[in-house]
């Protein structure tokens, strides 16, 4: 049994091989994308909207809405990063009921990535915001006893990220698998409904998440 | 679990590649859109706002306008009732003067009309007590009511004191001692009465005779503004007098129930 879409290489070219990740990333943002373009093509700022139209800014203003409670700042620089996360993600999870389609997200290296760049991109707004210097005496807070404390922190966390949501996808996409072969048909579609849901947690909680790190090595005081 | 970093690093640039093309695609367009609404529906707000103010003053002004007009229109009404009433006091004295007027031209008129009726009913009683008491002397007594009349005459004449004689004397010296009588009087009468004038006068006394309309049915000798005679009009004068005060109660009743 396939474990990773890694593992499922379809085009290779010395070591540079195209594997079902990519490609069903690829897939995702192609959609992504050309959804976002057609919606978007005659966007109305009249008091009538289209449903198409209705339905987006619902869901931006939502994010919006969303980046604002959990960093208590204007949502604007972090909207992009953050609700990127989670279209990406949420959209991962929810093709994954398309037979044939493999969910990136249950690929450990396709978390990573999200992880790490969640991992670069939280001192780069950091150092944005505060600057360099200001940026970095968090380390050192409350004593500089704590640097290694919190620099593992820093990676431990980022790894959970991974882990976490990896473990959740790949784990109920191994479970459809499995009971696929046991029990046909009835009970796999209710576990791929759960799975629905259970998707969309994770984009949601990767998502916040990354917002509250962010948000943390932004703000002036405190912490997380 | 394995990592193909290869594809690590092909995700996260794919991941990157992403938030580029969906911050241009997606969040730009829509949060521009959101703006631009959000911009218009302010800008439409305050243009409510701003022609709600206008509206307000507008309407402050209508009723400036109109509290304006109303006193206007209370004062225009005052007067007009003022005038009105002027007018009304006018007519009313115009009305009360014309009616005082009317009613004295009618009092006026009533009086004459009732003087005319009492001469006429003078007249009628003087004529028909002539007429009588011609008939009833001359069947009665066979006698003439000129003869009688002419004898009275006589006898008052000869009845009178000796200084109305002389003051008859001395009027008469320069002028003819007349006779006026309401009827002809005959020869036979005249000649009686002129010796009875000479007898109490003197014979030098010049003596003429006249018919009158203004003697009711009498005879009188006049000299000098002085008469002497015997006629119906003190009896008739006494009847005009109570027939004029009768008409002057039924007037006064009928006025009393005109006017309660």
């Amino acid at each position: 049994m396939r474990i990773s879409p890694d593992q499922l290489v379809l085009w290779a070219w010395g070591p540079v091989q195209l594997n079902a990740t990519i490609v069903c990333t690829w897939t995702v943002m192609l959609v992504l994308v050309l959804g976002s373009h057609l919606a978007t093509r005659r966007l109305s700022t009249a008091t009538r909207l289209t449903r198409w139209q209705n339905l987006l800014e619902v869901l931006v203003s939502g994010m919006r809405e969303q980046i604002r409670e959990v960093s208590q700042q204007d949502p604007g620089k972090y909207l992009p990063f953050v609700g990127t996360l989670f279209l990406f993600i949420a959209a991962s999870n929810v093709l994954a009921v398309v037979p044939g389609f493999t969910a990136p997200t249950a690929s450990l290296s396709t978390t990573t990535a999200l992880a790490l760049c969640v991992l670069v991109a939280v001192p780069l707004y950091g150092i944005v915001e505060r600057g360099l210097g200001g940026y970095l005496a968090v380390y050192v807070k409350p004593t500089v006893f704590m640097l290694p404390f919190n620099i593992l922190g820093e990676l431990s966390r980022t790894l959970a990220l991974a882990v976490r949501l990896y473990g959740n996808v790949m784990s109920g996409t191994v479970i459809a698998g499995i009971l696929l072969s046991l029990v046909p048909f009835f009970f796999p579609v209710v576990l791929q409904l759960l799975g629905l849901l259970t998707g969309l947690i994770q984009a949601y909680i990767f998502a916040v998440l990354a917002m509250v790190y962010i948000a943390s090595a932004t703000r002036t005081h405190g912490g997380h | 679990m394995t990592i193909d970093w290869l594809t690590v690093g092909a995700q996260a640039l794919n991941f990157l590649v992403l938030v580029w093309l969906l911050k241009r695609f997606l969040y730009g367009r829509v949060v521009r859109a959101m703006d631009r609404r959000e911009a218009a529906i302010a800008e439409r707000i305050r243009a409510a706002d701003a022609r709600m103010v206008e509206a307000e003053a507008e309407a402050r002004r209508h009723r400036e306008a109109r509290e304006g007009l109303e006193a206007q229109r209370e004062r225009l009404l005052k007067r007009a009732r003022e005038e009105a009433d002027d007018l009304r006091r006018t007519l009313d004295d115009e009305v009360r003067g014309e009616l005082a007027e009317a009613r004295a031209r009618w009092r006026a008129e009533l009086e004459r009309e009732q003087a005319v009726f009492l001469q006429d009913v003078r007249r009628q009683v003087a004529t028909h007590f002539e007429t009588l008491a011609r008939r009833a002397l001359a069947e009665l007594a066979d006698a003439e009511l000129e003869a009688q009349m002419a004898r009275v005459l006589i006898e008052r004449l000869g009845r009178l004191d000796p200084e109305r004689k002389d003051d008859l004397a001395r009027r008469a010296s320069g002028e003819p001692l007349l006779v006026r009588s309401a009827f002809e009087l005959p020869v036979a009468v005249r000649r009686a009465l002129t010796a009875a004038i000479h007898d109490a006068v003197g014979k030098e006394v010049a003596v003429t005779y006249e018919r009158t309309d203004e003697l009711a049915c009498g005879l009188e000798l006049r000299a000098g503004g002085q008469s002497l005679g015997w006629s119906l009009d003190g009896h008739l004068d006494a009847l005009e007098r109570r027939l004029a005060e009768g008409l002057a109660r039924v007037a006064g009743g009928g006025r009393g129930d005109a006017h309660p």
